[in-house]
C-alpha cells in the first residue's frame, strides 16, 4: 500500500486552498509564525483527505480547529465541517489507581512458573509498546480495541506518506527557482 | 670240643627235624621253594670262600679243622633252614599283607565312604549355601521389586505434576499462544472448539493481518520478528514522518517567505511537464498496480462519500479547472522526483 497520484493531487488542492486563506494575514510575519501555518494547512488538508470516516482524521480536525478555527470551517466548507467539529468523540474511561494496585497485588500474590513469567513479560512487552503507538497516533488514547488500533495506524501512516512526498516536492521545486 | 660236638650235632638235628617239618608245611606252595633254591646259592658262595681261608690259615690241625669243617657245614645247613625261615617270614609277610590289603581295601573303602559321606555332606552344604545365596538374591530382587515399585509411585506423582501444570498453564497462557512461538501450551479437551476461543482466534488473525500490511508499508520491518519488535519499528517510523513534515514546513517557511506556491509552482510544473509525460504515466502504471488493496479502501471511502464529491466536483469554477490541471502536472513531477 503506497499514496496514490489521486490523494497527491487532492491533497496537495487542499494545501493550497488552505495557504491562499493565510496569504493576506502572513505578510511581514516571523519564520515561526509562517511555518505554523504552513503546518496547520497541511494537518487539515492531510485529515481532509479521509472527510473524517476515520478516528484519526476527526481527531487532527478537532485539535486543529481548537487553533484556527476560521481555517477549518473553510477548508471543509464542502465536507459539513460543523458536523465534523461538534461530534463528540468517545470519552476515555478513567479507573482508579487504588483499585488497580489492589487488583495487580491480588495477581502478584499467586506464584507463577517459568514459562507463565516469561508470557506474563512478552505481554507486558506488547502491551508497553502498544501504549506508545497509542500515543504517537492522534486520537489513539480513544481505540478500544488493538485491530481498530492498527488499522487506524494503517491509514495515517499512509496519509503521512502522501503529505511527505508533496512538500518534498514543493521544497524541490523552491529550491530549483531560487538556484535559477 | 665232643661235647660241643655233641650240642652242635643236637642243634643240627632239631634244625633237621624243623626244616622237614617245615618242609612238610610248606609243601604245597612250590614257588615259595624255588624262591629258597635261589636263596641257598646266594647264601653258599661266601662260607666256602671263609672256609677256604680257614684251610689256608690252619695245616697243622687239619682233622681238627675237618671235623670243625663238617660242623660248620652243620651250622651252615642251620643257617640254610634258618635262613628257610626267611621265606616263610616273608611269605608270612607277604600273607600278612595279603590279608592286610583286604584291610587296606577296607580301609580304602571306610576312607572312600567317609569322603563319599564328606563330599555328600559337603555336597548337602554345598546347596544349602546356595540356597542361602539363593535366599540372599531373593532378598537383593524384592528389595529391587520395591525401588521400581516406590520409583514408578515417584514417576506416577511426577506425571501428576506435570499434568497439573500443563492444565495451569492452558488455564493461563491459552491467550498467548500463538503470540509467543517457544510456548507451546496443549489446550484440554474442549477448549479449542469453545465460542470464547473461536473469538478470540479470529481477534488474533486479523491483528496479524493488520501486522502484515504495517510490514509491507514501514521500510525494514521485515527483518524484526516478534510484535513487540515490530510495534517500536512502526512507532519509529510515524515519528520520523511527523519530524519531516515539522522539517519541510520549516524549509517551506524560510525559501516561501510571500507563501506564493501557486504561480511559481505552476510555472515550473508546466515547463517541466513537457519534457517528462511518457516517463510519468509509466510511472503511474507502474504505481498504480500494486495498490489493488488500498484502492479497495479507497473505492469504499469514495463510494460512501459520492455526494460529497459531487458538490466539490461542482464547486471550482473554471480557474479551479485549470489549477487542477496544473496539480496534476505537479503530482506527476512529484513523482518524477
Amino acid at each position: 500500500m503506497q499514496p496514490t497520484s489521486s490523494m497527491n493531487e487532492e491533497f496537495l488542492k487542499k494545501w493550497q486552498m488552505g495557504l491562499q486563506i493565510f496569504r493576506p494575514s502572513i505578510d511581514n510575519t516571523s519564520v515561526h509564525e509562517r511555518k505554523k501555518a504552513i503546518k496547520l494547512s497541511a494537518d487539515v488538508a492531510m485529515a481532509s483527505l479521509r472527510k473524517g470516516t476515520t478516528c484519526w482524521s476527526r481527531a487532527l480536525i478537532e485539535k486543529t480547529a481548537t487553533e484556527d478555527n476560521f481555517l477549518v470551517r473553510q477548508m471543509l466548507s464542502g465536507i459539513k465541517a460543523e458536523t465534523l467539529i461538534n461530534k463528540k468523540l468517545p470519552k476515555k474511561t478513567v479507573c482508579h489507581r487504588k483499585i488497580v494496585r489492589r487488583s495487580k497485588k491480588i495477581l502478584r500474590r499467586k506464584s507463577k512458573s517459568a514459562s507463565e513469567e516469561a508470557a506474563a513479560k512478552a505481554k507486558r512487552l506488547v502491551k508497553r509498546r502498544t501504549q506508545g503507538l497509542r500515543n504517537v497516533v492522534p486520537g489513539g488514547e480513544l481505540m478500544s480495541n488493538d485491530v481498530l488500533l492498527l488499522q487506524e495506524t494503517l491509514d495515517y501512516i499512509v496519509s503521512l506518506q502522501t503529505q511527505v512526498n508533496v512538500m518534498r516536492s514543493i521544497v524541490d521545486a523552491a529550491e530549483a527557482e531560487i538556484e535559477r | 670240643m665232643l661235647e660241643g660236638l655233641v650240642s652242635q650235632e643236637s642243634l643240627s638235628l632239631n634244625s633237621m627235624d624243623m626244616s622237614v617239618l617245615e618242609r612238610l608245611k610248606w609243601v604245597q606252595q612250590q614257588q615259595q621253594q624255588l624262591q629258597q633254591v635261589v636263596s641257598h646259592s646266594s647264601n653258599n658262595s661266601p662260607e666256602l670262600l671263609q672256609i677256604l681261608q680257614f684251610h689256608g690259615s690252619n695245616n697243622d690241625e687239619l682233622l681238627e679243622s675237618s671235623f670243625s669243617q663238617f660242623q660248620m657245614l652243620g651250622s651252615g645247613f642251620g643257617p640254610n633252614y634258618n635262613m628257610g625261615f626267611g621265606p616263610p617270614h616273608e611269605s608270612i609277610s607277604r600273607t600278612s599283607s595279603c590279608h592286610m590289603e583286604p584291610v587296606d581295601t577296607m580301609e580304602v573303602l571306610l576312607k572312600t565312604g567317609e569322603e563319599t559321606r564328606a563330599v555328600a555332606l559337603k555336597n548337602k552344604r554345598k546347596p544349602e549355601v546356595k540356597t542361602r545365596e539363593e535366599q540372599k538374591t531373593e532378598k537383593k530382587i524384592k528389595v529391587e521389586a520395591e525401588t521400581e515399585s516406590s520409583m514408578k509411585g515417584k514417576s506416577n506423582m511426577g506425571n501428576t505434576e506435570a499434568s497439573s501444570d500443563t492444565s495451569k498453564e492452558t488455564s493461563k497462557g491459552a491467550s498467548e499462544n500463538q503470540k509467543l512461538d517457544y510456548i507451546h501450551v496443549r489446550a484440554r479437551r474442549g477448549q479449542a472448539t469453545d465460542r470464547h476461543s473461536l473469538a478470540e482466534r479470529a481477534r488474533r488473525e486479523k491483528i496479524s493481518k493488520k501486522m502484515k500490511y504495517l510490514q509491507d508499508i514501514v521500510p525494514g520491518c521485515n527483518k524484526v520478528t516478534g510484535k513487540a519488535g515490530m510495534l517500536d519499528e512502526i512507532i519509529n517510523y510515524v515519528q520520523c514522518l511527523q519530524r519531516q513534515v515539522e522539517f519541510l514546513s520549516m524549509k517551506l517557511a524560510v525559501l516561501n517567505p510571500e507563501l506564493e506556491l501557486a504561480v511559481e509552482d505552476v510555472s515550473v510544473k508546466q515547463f517541466q511537464a513537457y519534457f517528462t509525460n511518457v516517463v510519468a504515466s509509466k510511472q503511474s502504471i507502474m504505481v498504480d498496480v500494486p495498490l489493488f488493496p488500498l484502492d479497495q479502501q479507497g473505492s469504499l471511502d469514495l463510494s460512501a462519500i459520492n455526494p460529497n464529491q459531487t458538490t466539490s466536483i461542482e464547486a471550482p469554477s473554471g480557474s479551479w479547472e485549470t489549477q487542477s490541471q496544473s496539480l496534476y502536472n505537479t503530482s506527476s513531477l512529484g513523482f518524477h522526483y
